[in-house]
């Protein structure tokens, strides 16, 4: 009755439309004035490391991209969901997942209002941001690489085909921008990672669950093998491993890795709370076995390639991992299929929080830096062997029953069997052998599932390596309607 | 609309005239049932002398003036009546408002008569709403009104039609009416959360009791609805709810029950088992050996091994006659499990005959200036879903008193209560039983394994979830509350000046709970989960009117200006709780982890309004409104508009040439022009929002969720109107001819834009649609003698909506909002219709090979199909326009014939041309393979195979093909369809036998819903939501309802 009185009040004496008409919400901000602070600036970064957890980015579907797609994967049964990418059955308007191109842009638009912000700030004579400034930078390199795979010819087979549009700016709402090349993309990634390690140097500490300087060198090594940098890749990795403070898991300790946060190899881990917990959508739930958990689909097995690999060793600590996947029922036969990286080993009871779900995802380890490093070392201008075995044999002592190898013998198919073996499920698998410029096969055989979008071995040169723009984009931005990539 | 007993010819034969007199008596009746009618205005034409009748319908008018030779008789929801004066003992009839041109009734801020009203609106009585059962009023309005479109997109209990009115004017905006009840706009729609879990909808109309209504008005051009300015484009709806008449209290009890046993049409009926069993062998087959280049025996075999493989866990094997892909399959027992020829009824197990039931008592009655209504009533209304229901109490009083000459207070308090249990009836194959019985719960699977007698608990192979188990395992109800209040006052300062006051408190909660049990596939992993959410809403509306209405010799002069204001403010509510210790107890309290979300959000509106009205004679009127509405959901640079409209009217009758024409009751043509608006659904739309939904590890984390546009405005409508009404022969035949054009400007639309960008759209103020279109109403009485009436009537809207103009000129590809299933895909085009299909062009099945063809209506050519380039590749052709869902022609007409008490009844809807989209047929006529779903019987009897070459649909194939998914006019058909959507039929008992029993009238009714449909889709029910499109909503029942009226 009070408040009635109060507006008749009000309204009889029309004192002020103007506040009367004045609503603001209360669980949003006003966005231009979001950012005034350092404290403001952590709240922006956390709101983006957040957002990289989405099941269409790191939370699940841009690690499980290179799986899917890299042969180590195969598929019990089709529609259990994602498994057009294992099929290739994509085209503009269906299966084009275009989640990776409008979460990646999503998250690219946080990015850089969080740069664009701290720009105005210093400029106006503002401190302390450069950790934030750098965390950014580095971000905004990770993800526009990693979508650059996605949409554009490796840069191996050809950078100056069309890539992404341009990522480090701002696009006003209304513009159209269209793609720059391959090339244009790197150069930018890169320059964002060195500006990035520079105002990150400053304070190199260990950063849990965010981007620190050494997660930013380890990227920078990523991303230079992967443009055949191998000098730049080999300074890169061989300072995170030398400098960084970080060690690799003794062979006994590996399986029990994954389930704590945090280890000893995570370079860059990203925190999954219960918050930003998938359940049953998880990356967690999409490698157990079928039904061992209600919703447990089995939507995604290890082929019989990556079975066999790992199985030079029947004692290696990377069975940790793997259990019996679904297809005992039909066959009778035990078959380490199901993989349970992602839920906390095989006890699946998480890494410490509270769900089995909520699980770190762990985008860059130590034990990668050391086969880049070995891989760099191989193909640097003068090769150094003795480094790359050594590399390579820190991670093969995983394997107790496999001897070391020697100098003379390092090879590339070794160094990606080795990767395959110890990145298994983390997001490399596809990427690697298009770089190696491998043909793929596919273990369709497994179940007979019937698959349409590919042949079961498909070369280097297959179109369909990269996805198509998803037609929304083409039907809202005139300029990539006639980007489109060849073959969709 | 129409009552039912025959009209009392002897008062309108009275045209002798009388001799001036000085004192009249008579008693006015109403022709519905004889009973008279209290509190009646008898005033004589020309003079300010006037009295009310008594309780027993008596008036006397001691001293007429000299030369005074007609009577003015009116009543709220009668036609009002001019009788000659004739003598001393009158009798007058009134009949129902609804059909007729001179009634009174609700508009904007007022009264009018429909004679003098020069605005477009139609009128729909109490009567017509009442008896028809469901959860609201709005379903009894479907083929009403002309250009009011009602439709229903799921037969849940306690769904709500969509309601549109003349057209499409908003791309992205509210296309619903402006919804007023007596004399305060309010909210309609969802009010509650539970839409974000399970699709089901909280409505607030929904707790308004349709016994209350006493007449609905529906105000259709911007003469009759711009003085509700930004918020009326899309039409409005005013509710009158009922008073006291003049009279001994009137108490009245109805009671009534209906049963519905099955669906009003099929839909997508399955196939048997043994044809589903026979056809997923041929596409084992066919994968065999089309992709795997077995031989025939050996795809036989493989083919009977990938069956026994996935139905051997359910107790079959099974046997091929023959190794040829079409043969006969032989469903045999497995492992002693005797299930050999039997298969389960899911329809059963998930379906039942819904029970409707419900109660109404009320009393009513009016003396001494007072006068009062009181209700109270009960609503049962089951789905035929085992697990959908809906029930509502609701209770009434409105009072009004008068307090001296000057003043008067009237106050209407409601409460109503709604409870529902919902379910998600979208394209969901967990929860969705309507869909899961259609295309994925196989005969073959059992709720029970056959080994253990165990419940099934795993998801079977066709991704179908046991719903007779699970749905022992969650549940959901949402309750709405909703609690108003409205005060009146009315200060009469002289006769003809008037202030009004209206001040209303509107209280709305929503208390939705949603459980899943740890035993639950949804909560499984969490260890069963509870959601209790509640959302309470407040509503004051405040509004203050000054009327001025007086008449100067043959000028009538009428002036209103007032001030409105308005405020919303919702508050809510969720806390969830997981990890569950017990599933006896339901409650956040018990679980073992809790956490919450709580937030306001809220509009205000604050108007200034006028009014100006002008008639001379009865012959010529003019009329113009305005109204200046700022409000709280654009920016402060932007908020303020004007809305206005300019009217007129000239009644030819009242012309000495037309004078004396023999049977010409009535002939007037009216025209009016105006503005009104629209304005953005969202609260904060034109705010660059940063929101901190994104906490990281424990963190605040704050996201940039919308792209900035301060410029953000409501959409404008211009309506232009045109109209004809007349009345023959003493309102034998009476109609309206209307004549529309309606131009809707800046409209608001998700734009989409460059993901780029990073969204995917920004609303905008873009482009321009115009609606127009003729509507023709007509009643008429075909036999009308001394106790037999037959009358009918008849409307048609024939709509034109097409998009004149976009942002740049640039197309737009939307999709049906429904159930967010993008089930079908639309295209915005400069010139095009605004419900235009957009898909590729699918020319049938080859013939030759059973493979779908479709035109590629681009440069590519794979081969010439009926003189077209064409291909199998649907990614080789262009999309296109196929179709538009906007009818030819589509409206309603019903018919009664009342003969000694007994009443019959017909009300017809219909619709003529336009397309519907089947958005759910590509399920359940895939022609490849995805997985172990079933067909439709249409797809089996349809389907290409070597000895049916001439099938309409395409052959199976042992590939994932994608085809069927695509948006192609495969799905498309025509939506014509003609329902007969009420058959109604009552008996009065004479009034002669009741009071003996002390009652006054007593009626026993019944009626059919939806009894009798013709289509030419004949898949599904025609009668499709406002996109023109089907998906896996429940579909409508056919419902038989009994029941008795009592009158005391």
């Amino acid at each position: 009755m009070k408040r009635i009185i109060i507006l008749i009040g009000i309204l009889l004496a029309s004192v002020s439309c103007e506040s009367f008409l004045d609503m603001q919400p209360t669980s949003s901000a006003n966005a231009s004035q979001a950012i005034q602070t350092t404290a403001d600036a952590g709240v922006a970064l956390n709101g983006i490391m957040r957002s990289l957890t989405s099941s269409s980015l790191y939370g699940r579907n841009l690690l499980l991209y290179a799986d899917a797609k890299g042969g180590d994967l195969t598929i019990f049964s089709a529609g259990r969901g994602l498994d057009g990418l294992y099929s290739f059955n994509h085209s503009a308007t269906s299966n084009s997942y275009s989640g990776y191109w409008s979460s990646g842009f999503y998250v690219l638009i946080q990015v850089n209002n969080l740069i664009g912000n701290i720009e105005r700030l210093e400029e106006a004579g503002g401190t302390g941001f450069d950790y934030y400034m750098g965390a950014a930078l580095t971000l905004r390199a990770m993800l526009a690489f990693d979508l650059v795979r996605l949409y554009g010819a490796p840069y191996t087979q050809n950078p100056s085909a069309y890539g992404i549009p341009e990522a480090a700016v701002i696009h006003s709402a209304g513009s159209e921008p269209g793609r720059l090349t391959v090339a244009e993309n790197y150069r930018q990634i890169v320059s964002d990672l060195e500006s990035g390690a520079e105002r990150l140097s400053a304070d190199k500490s260990h950063r849990n669950g965010n981007v620190g300087y050494y997660a930013n060198r380890a990227l920078q090594a990523r991303v230079r093998l992967f443009m055949r940098d191998y000098a730049g890749a080999l300074a890169a990795s061989e300072e995170v491993i030398g400098q960084g403070g970080y060690t690799l898991y003794e062979p006994e300790n590996w399986a029990a890795s994954w389930a704590k946060q945090y280890g000893s190899e995570s370079i860059l881990e990203l925190g999954v709370d219960t918050e930003a917990d998938l359940t049953t959508a998880s990356l967690g739930f999409y490698y157990i076995r079928y039904h061992q958990f209600s919703n447990a689909q089995g939507w995604f097995l290890a082929s019989d390639y990556f079975l066999s690999r790992l199985g030079e060793d029947p004692s290696d600590v990377r069975w940790g991992v793997m259990d019996s996947d679904e297809s005992v029922e039909k066959s009778g036969v035990e078959r380490k299929g199901a993989c349970y990286k992602y839920v906390g080993g095989l006890a699946a009871a998480g890494d410490g929080k509270e769900t089995r779900t909520a699980v770190n995802i762990k985008l860059i380890r130590l034990s990668e830096m050391y086969l880049v490093s070995a891989e760099a070392a191989l193909h640097a201008s003068t090769p150094d062997r003795t480094l790359a075995a050594s590399r390579l044999n820190a991670i093969r002592r995983r394997s107790p029953n496999l001897p070391p190898v020697e100098a003379g013998s390092v090879s590339d198919a070794l160094i990606l069997s080795e990767r395959s073996k110890e990145l298994f499920g983390e997001g490399h698998r596809f990427f690697d052998r298009i770089r190696a410029g491998e043909r793929i096969e596919f273990n369709d055989d497994f179940q007979d599932v019937p698959v349409s979008g590919r042949s079961k071995v498909i070369a280097p040169d297959f179109q369909r390596i990269i996805l198509p723009i998803p037609q929304d984009e083409i039907n809202a931005n005139r300029t990539i309607a006639s980007q489109q990539n060849p073959g969709y | 609309m129409f009552r039912r007993l025959a009209l009392c010819l002897s008062t309108l034969l009275l045209g002798v005239l009388c001799p001036a007199q000085t004192g009249i008596r008579g008693t006015v009746l109403a022709e519905s049932d004889r009973q008279p009618l209290a509190g009646a205005a008898v005033i004589v034409e020309g003079t300010r002398i006037g009295v009310q009748t008594d309780p027993e319908g008596r008036f006397s008018i001691a001293h007429v003036p000299e030369g005074a030779r007609f009577l003015e008789v009116s009543f709220l929801g009668m036609q009002t009546q001019r009788v000659p004066i004739s003598g001393n003992q009158m009798t007058i009839v009134l009949r129902d408002a609804g059909t007729g041109l001179d009634e009174v009734f609700v508009v904007a801020y007022g009264t009018a008569r429909k004679s003098s009203y020069s605005g477009s609106a139609s009128v729909v009585g109490g009567d017509a709403i009442r008896d028809i059962p469901g959860s609201g009023f709005e379903n009894a309005l479907a083929g009403r009104v002309a250009g009011m479109q009602v439709t229903t997109s799921s037969g849940q209990a306690g769904s709500v039609p969509e309601i549109r009115i003349r057209g499409i004017g908003s791309m992205n905006a509210s296309n619903e009416p402006l919804y007023v009840i007596d004399g305060v706009p309010v909210s309609s729609g969802d009010a509650g959360q539970m839409s974000s879990y399970t699709y089901s909808t909280s409505n607030l109309l929904s707790t308004l009791n349709p016994e209350d209504i006493e007449s609905i008005s529906v105000l259709k051009d911007a003469a009759a609805s711009s003085l509700y300015g930004s918020r009326a484009a899309n039409g409005v709806v005013i509710i009158t709810t009922r008073t006291g008449k003049e009279g001994r209290p009137v108490v009245r009890f109805k009671a009534s029950v209906g049963f519905t046993p099955s669906w009003a049409t099929g839909n997508y009926e399955a196939a048997s088992v043994q044809e589903q069993v026979d056809m997923l062998y041929t596409v084992f087959h066919d994968y065999a050996m089309t992709g795997q280049g077995k031989s025939e025996a050996a795809a036989s075999d493989a083919a009977i091994s990938r069956l026994n493989s996935k139905f051997n866990r359910h107790g079959y094997t099974f046997k091929a006659r023959s190794t040829d892909a079409y043969a006969h399959i032989d469903i045999l027992e497995y492992d002693g499990s005797g299930r050999e020829g039997r298969y389960f009824d899911w329809n059963d197990a998930y379906f039942r005959t819904a029970v409707y039931q419900s109660y109404d008592l009320s009393v009513s009655g009016a003396s001494n200036g007072t006068s009062y209504f009181a209700s109270f009533s009960y609503t049962d209304d089951q789905g035929r879903l085992r697990v959908n229901s809906f029930n509502r109490y609701s209770g009434r009083v409105n009072l009004n008193q008068r307090v001296g000459r000057w003043f008067e207070l009237g106050t209407n308090v409601s409460i109503g209560r709604t409870g529902k249990s919902g379910y998600n009836d979208t394209r969901n194959t967990g929860s969705n039983s309507f869909m899961q019985t259609r295309n994925l719960l196989w005969g073959l699977y059992w709720p029970t394994d056959y080994k253990t007698g165990d419940p099934w608990t795993a998801r079977y192979g066709s991704y179908a979830q046991n719903g007779v188990y699970y749905d022992t395992q969650w549940s959901n109800d949402a309750t709405t509350t909703d609690a108003s209040i409205t005060e009146t006052a009315v200060v009469h300062f002289f006769p003809g000046l008037d202030l009004k006051s209206v001040l209303s408190y509107d209280h709305t909660s929503v208390l939705e709970s949603l459980y899943y049990s740890a035993d639950h596939f949804n909560a499984a992993s969490v260890g069963g989960r509870i959601h209790e959410m509640r959302t309470v809403s407040e509503t004051l509306v405040s509004s203050t009117t000054l009327n001025f209405d007086r008449t100067f010799g043959l000028n009538h002069v009428g002036f209103m200006a007032g001030f409105e204001a308005e405020k919303a403010l919702t508050d809510f509510t969720r806390t969830t709780g997981e990890n569950l210790p017990t599933s006896a107890l339901h409650t956040v309290a018990t679980a073992g982890t809790i956490s919450g979300n709580g937030y306001r959000w809220g509009h205000s509106m604050v108007s200034f309004l006028a009014k100006a009205d002008y008639d001379w004679d009865g012959r010529y009127y003019l009329s113009a409104s305005w109204r200046r509405d700022g409000s709280s959901k654009l920016s402060p640079e932007t908020r303020w508009g004007n809305f206005w409209s300019v009217s007129g009217a000239w009644n030819l009758t009242r012309e000495p040439f037309l004078q004396n024409v023999n049977g010409l009751d009535l002939l007037r043509l009216r025209a009016s022009y105006g503005i009104n608006g629209t304005l953005p659904t969202d609260n904060y739309g034109y705010m660059n929002l940063m929101s901190y939904r994104s906490a990281y590890m424990g963190n605040p984390g704050g996201t940039v969720i919308t792209p900035v546009n301060d410029s953000l405005t409501w959409e404008t409508n211009a309506t232009v109107n045109g109209g004809l009404d007349f009345t023959l022969w003493n309102g034998r035949l009476g109609g309206t001819v209307e004549y529309f054009s309606r131009n809707s400007e800046n409209l608001l639309q998700d734009v989409p834009i460059s993901m780029v960008t990073g969204f995917s759209s920004s609303l905008m103020n873009v482009g321009m649609i115009n609606n127009r279109g003729w509507e023709i109403e007509l009643h008429g009485d075909l036999v009308r003698t001394r106790g037999l009436v037959w009358s009918a009537s008849a409307n048609v809207a024939l709509l034109r909506s097409r998009v004149l103009s976009l942002s740049e000129g640039k197309d737009i590809i939307w999709y049906d909002p429904t159930g967010s299933d993008d089930r079908a895909q639309f295209l915005y085009r400069e010139g095009g219709s605004t419900l235009d299909f957009y898909g590729y062009d699918w020319a049938g099945v080859n013939p030759e090979n059973g493979k779908s063809v479709y035109y590629t209506n681009n440069d590519n050519e794979d081969f010439v199909f009926n003189g077209r380039s064409a291909t199998y590749d649907y990614r080789k052709a262009d999309y296109t326009v196929i179709g538009s869902a906007i009818p030819r022609a589509s409206g309603g007409f019903s018919t009664r014939l009342s003969v000694s008490g007994f009443d019959i009844g017909a009300d017809f809807l219909y619709k003529i041309g336009g397309s519907l989209y089947d958005g759910a047929y590509k399920d359940v006529a895939d022609d490849g393979y995805y997985w172990e779903r079933i067909r439709a019987r249409s797809y089996y009897q349809e389907m290409w195979t070597p000895t049916r070459r001439d099938g309409t649909q395409p052959a199976l194939s042992g590939m994932d093909l994608e085809d069927s998914m695509q948006y192609t006019s495969r799905h498309l058909h025509n939506a014509s369809f003609l329902r007969l959507k009420t058959l109604s039929a009552g008996y009065t008992l004479p009034a002669t036998l009741t009071r003996r029993a002390f009652i006054s009238r007593a009626r026993i009714f019944g009626n059919i819903s939806n009894l009798l449909t013709f289509s030419c889709y004949k898949e599904a029910d025609p009668e499709v939501n406002v996109y023109g499109t089907r998906g896996w909503e429940t579909p409508l029942g056919k419902t038989y309802v009994i029941g008795v009226e009592l009158q005391f």
